[in-house]
């Protein structure tokens, strides 16, 4: 067994189907979070019969409903293109976890430029849903598509500044050193040290950027445009059926579950939690930070209208980017003088 | 507040310029020649800005639709009717107009009021009505390949031809109601 | 397959190609018949650049089902069947006018308990159609539980609306001097007269309580939104000289800032003797419009309240003759239908069924100023535009 760890190659597709299997199952669980919230929120009760009780098997019966339903290609559709789509969407989204710690151990790969890496790995996701817009040979998903690109280059910049305060703070751009220095005492109240995450730390406007910019790149409400059902049908996903809606149903979810771990690594402490053991009860830590971070972008879609892409666009230049550049530059100056 | 209808048809046809009208069961209506339709509402135009509809009845004597009308001799005409109206005083009024029915032709009120555009539009497909000077007087509501003017009294309703029930055709009377007592009032219900 | 097929199945390709002199042909967008916003089956043909609607040109006549000429061939009770049918949402409202153009022309007097039931219906019906439009509008900007706290409020009108005419959408419940007696008095039990059902009056005042309750959520959830606002405002605005001018009536009129009430200018039901104030808005924008509606809620509740605290008692129905024939005339009546002017010009020649009947629907004409409404509008926009003109497609096509 141990023997067969050592071999690079071995371990590292077991991290990989690990990782794979944990953040699959940590999606369905919040898609079937989210069927249940806002069922409550509206008044409703949601799932109730599959799987006995609380209709807890309810994703499962829907992804295999759609397993059993036909593979669907548009007879003008750009074929290749059309098929991988929902794949590099998916592929993008787990990328991600590679950089993720659930302890001081417990992470794929510890990269020196995780944080780098992250943000590089999260933009292959928009990549996808450009080639399924324009490959579908219809005119709503063409739509959909541009209206994805344009917002991701609208809010990758504000995304990157607001990480860019955090890194600094910390002088690391290792995920796990990030988490480390959010450890350290912050200062001495008599003889307790008081550690706080970065977002009490002063990042808390760094944090709201993000988590605003996190919104958009997710394509959740407020900012859900390039999907906007009303507007667009169904936006890029349109043309798409069976296995492949699935793979994008199940990669928006990962991609909350992705963004909403390196949001809780960078700004909530990761899978620190004072006065608990890291090795031990990191993963939960940092399951639980996800799941908090979950219900707020929940609660958001369920409550607000979406926005407009011009008014998606004036946010982003005209108050996120300048906020973030005061932002990084408080704290550069804090670090100095401090 | 509103003008009884006595006076406001008197007032309106003053106003374009016509000494036919009528105020029965408080409907002020004007007539005016098929020539100076479009003057009148341009002239009515800025006290009646409200425009609210335009439409037009197939005068026929012999029908081939519904019970023939009771009247003796009725002209056989093209009825050109619109309805303006004050959304300050609540007074309503409706303009009309003749037009032969060899050549149904009239100028068209798109020019005055924007909205008689699609009215004019489905009266031209249902009636066969030509609007001088419309925009775009192609088919509202019906295919581009449908032929015939169904709202005319010659254009007959196939699936009356088919079933004549429902309409106006005497079914067989109800058990309980043998024979016809027409005028029996304890037998409203 | 000939080239000229060939060029056509490759046009989707063609037309958005980005030339080297950055030339960006038009594209023409074909929204519905069959599109989540469109309310049923109306179709838009849109020429866009990018995102911005040049020109759209509305295709109507999918739901056109003939009524005009239907009617000629039925009796007049028969058309009330087929009238409630024109604005399937508030169907009570659609047999008003008819039913007074009727009675005008044959001179009746309608019971003052009858006239009171048909307005209260009438203002549940009002009620019940602007919950819908409170509710689905939010949805078109993509916020969806509005929707789930406006629609269970609205069942509680409908289920009050269903225990009197026993039909939820299609009442079919007024009669030539009056209304039918209440739902289970059938020809079996002709000489019980049924009236309103037991309990009500007092049922009402509660549904009116919860309806109430809802306009005040949905003041909180969506009218004091910001994303709401900034969607709303200033989007879709109709002047109002141009609105008379294309005969944009109800709601739609009024936000535009024209105080025209036909409640209060005609008087085809009692509404003299009640109190309500008028909704007005300002910019005539989609907020306003949505504004509107929510404050006409309101104030229908409160005529709800009046008329159910004063319904006076008596007959249900005039004394009419057995087979109803309508002296010669012509009338137009029109009446304040939740989604505006709905008249019925009513040519009789002395048959059992009209000479001729011109159905003037609300909807017909708030669409009609669509096509200039639209030009220079956002994708989004038309959406938006296109809810809050709070249309139904049976009563555009009629």
């Amino acid at each position: 067994m141990i023997a067969v760890l050592d071999n690079f190659w071995a371990l590292l597709g077991l991290k990989v189907l690990a990782a794979t299997g944990v953040i699959l199952t940590v999606a369905l669980v919040i898609i079937f979070a989210e069927l249940k919230i806002s069922a409550h929120m509206q008044s409703r009760v949601g799932p109730y019969f599959a799987g006995g009780r609380y209709g807890w098997a309810q994703p499962l019966a829907d992804a295999v409903k759609f397993l059993q339903k036909e593979d669907l290609v548009p007879r003008d559709a750009d074929r290749p293109v059309f098929k991988m789509a929902p794949m590099v969407v998916l592929a993008g989204t787990l990328a991600v976890f590679v950089i993720v710690p659930f302890s001081p151990d417990l992470v794929v790969r510890n990269l020196d430029l995780g944080v780098f890496y992250a943000l590089a790995a999260g933009s292959i996701g928009t990549v996808g849903v450009l080639m399924a817009g324009w490959s579908s040979a219809n005119k709503y998903s063409l739509m959909g598509g541009l209206r994805a690109a344009a917002q991701l280059i609208a809010y990758e910049l504000p995304l990157v500044l607001a990480v860019v305060g955090v890194v600094i703070a910390s002088g690391t751009m290792s995920m796990v050193g990030i988490v480390e220095a959010q450890a350290e005492p912050f200062f001495h109240l008599g003889d307790t040290a008081i550690r706080l995450p970065y977002v009490f730390q002063g990042q808390i406007v760094g944090f709201a950027i993000f988590m605003i910019a996190m919104l958009a790149e997710l394509s959740r409400t407020p900012f859900d445009m390039p999907i906007a059902e009303s507007e667009l049908v169904m936006g890029y996903l349109t043309e798409y059926s069976g296995i492949r809606f699935t793979m994008f149903f199940l990669g928006e979810y990962a991609g909350i579950v992705a963004m909403s771990a390196i949001a809780s690594t960078l700004f909530l402490g990761g899978y620190y939690f004072p006065g608990l053991d890291s090795a031990t009860f990191g993963p939960v830590v940092l399951l639980a930070k996800i799941g908090l971070l979950a219900f707020v972008m929940i609660w958001f879609r369920w409550t607000f209208p979406r926005f407009r892409e011009d008014q998606l666009q004036s946010i982003a230049w005209r108050w996120l980017v300048p906020l973030s550049l005061v932002n990084i530059a408080v704290t550069a100056t804090f670090k100095v003088v401090f | 507040m509103t003008t009884s209808p006595s006076e406001l048809a008197e007032r309106v046809a003053g106003i374009v310029g016509s000494d036919r009208f009528s105020y029965d069961n408080g409907t002020a209506k004007v007539h005016v020649e098929a020539a100076r339709w479009v003057e009148a509402h341009e002239a009515l135009g800025a006290e009646m800005p409200y425009f609210s509809w335009l439409s037009a009845i197939d005068w026929a004597a012999d029908v081939v639709v519904g019970d023939p009308p009771e009247t003796e001799g009725i002209e056989p005409r093209y009825e050109v009717l619109s309805c303006l109206g004050n959304v300050e005083t609540g007074d309503s009024v409706v303009l009309s107009t003749d037009i032969a029915k060899d050549d149904p032709k009239i100028d068209s009120l798109s020019g005055v009021f924007g909205g008689a555009n699609w009215h004019e539009r489905e009266a031209a497909e249902m009636l066969g009505i030509d609007f001088v000077g419309h925009p775009n007087l192609s088919h509202l509501y019906l295919p581009d390949s449908f032929e015939g003017h169904p709202l005319r009294k010659t254009y007959p309703l196939l699936s009356r031809e088919v079933k004549p029930w429902p309409g106006t055709v005497d079914v067989e009377p109800m058990p309980e109601e043998e024979g016809p007592s027409t005028e029996n009032p304890e037998d409203t219900g | 397959m000939t080239s000229a097929d060939r060029q056509t199945l490759s046009m989707h390709h063609s037309e958005v190609q980005v030339s080297v002199e950055l030339q960006t042909p038009d594209m023409t967008l074909n929204l519905g018949p069959q599109h989540p916003s469109t309310h049923g089956v109306l179709r838009l043909v849109a020429r866009v650049d990018g995102e911005v609607i040049e020109e759209v040109e509305p295709v109507i006549g999918y739901m056109h089902r003939g009524y005009e000429k239907l009617a000629e061939v039925r009796t007049y009770s028969q058309i009330t069947a087929l009238v409630n049918r024109i604005d399937w949402v508030s169907g009570f409202a659609n047999e008003i006018p008819f039913m007074v153009a009727t009675e005008r022309l044959m001179d009746l007097e309608v019971p003052e308990r009858a006239q009171y039931i048909r307005l209260i219906l009438t203002e549940m019906a009002r009620i019940s159609n602007h919950l819908v439009f409170l509710s689905s509008f939010p949805l078109e900007l993509g916020a969806s539980t509005p929707l789930m706290h406006a629609l269970r409020e609205r069942e509680r009108v409908l289920d009050l609306i269903e225990g009197v005419t026993g039909g939820r959408f299609h009442p079919n419940f007024n009669r030539v001097g009056g209304v039918k007696p209440a739902a289970g008095g059938g020809s079996t039990q002709k000489k019980v007269i049924q009236d309103l059902p037991k309990g009500f009056l007092d049922q009402t005042r509660e549904a009116m309580r919860y309806v109430r309750d809802v306009c005040d959520d949905m003041v909180d959830l969506v009218l004091g939104n910001e994303i709401f606002m900034e969607r709303t405002k200033g989007v879709g605005i109709i002047p109002a000289d141009r609105a008379l001018a294309f005969g944009v009536s109800g709601p739609n009129l009024r936000a535009s800032g024209v105080p025209f009430d036909l409640r209060k200018t005609d008087d085809y039901l009692p509404y003299s003797t009640f109190e309500f104030d008028i909704a007005t808005g300002e910019n005539g924008d989609c907020f306003d419009r949505y504004a509107v509606r929510l404050e006409e809620v309101i104030q229908a509740s409160r005529i709800v309240d009046q008329a159910v605290d004063s319904i006076p008692a008596g007959e249900l129905r005039a004394k009419v003759p057995r087979v109803i024939k309508v002296p010669r005339g012509e009338i137009y009546v029109r009446a304040e239908n939740p989604k505006g002017e709905m008249g019925y010009y009513v040519v009789s020649e002395g048959g059992r069924g009209p000479y001729r009947l011109k159905i003037r629907s609300a909807s017909f004409s708030n669409l009609s100023v669509l096509p200039w409404l639209l030009k220079g509008q956002l994708v989004p926009d038309v959406i938006a535009v296109l809810g809050s003109l709070d249309f139904v497609l049976g009563d555009v096509d009629r």
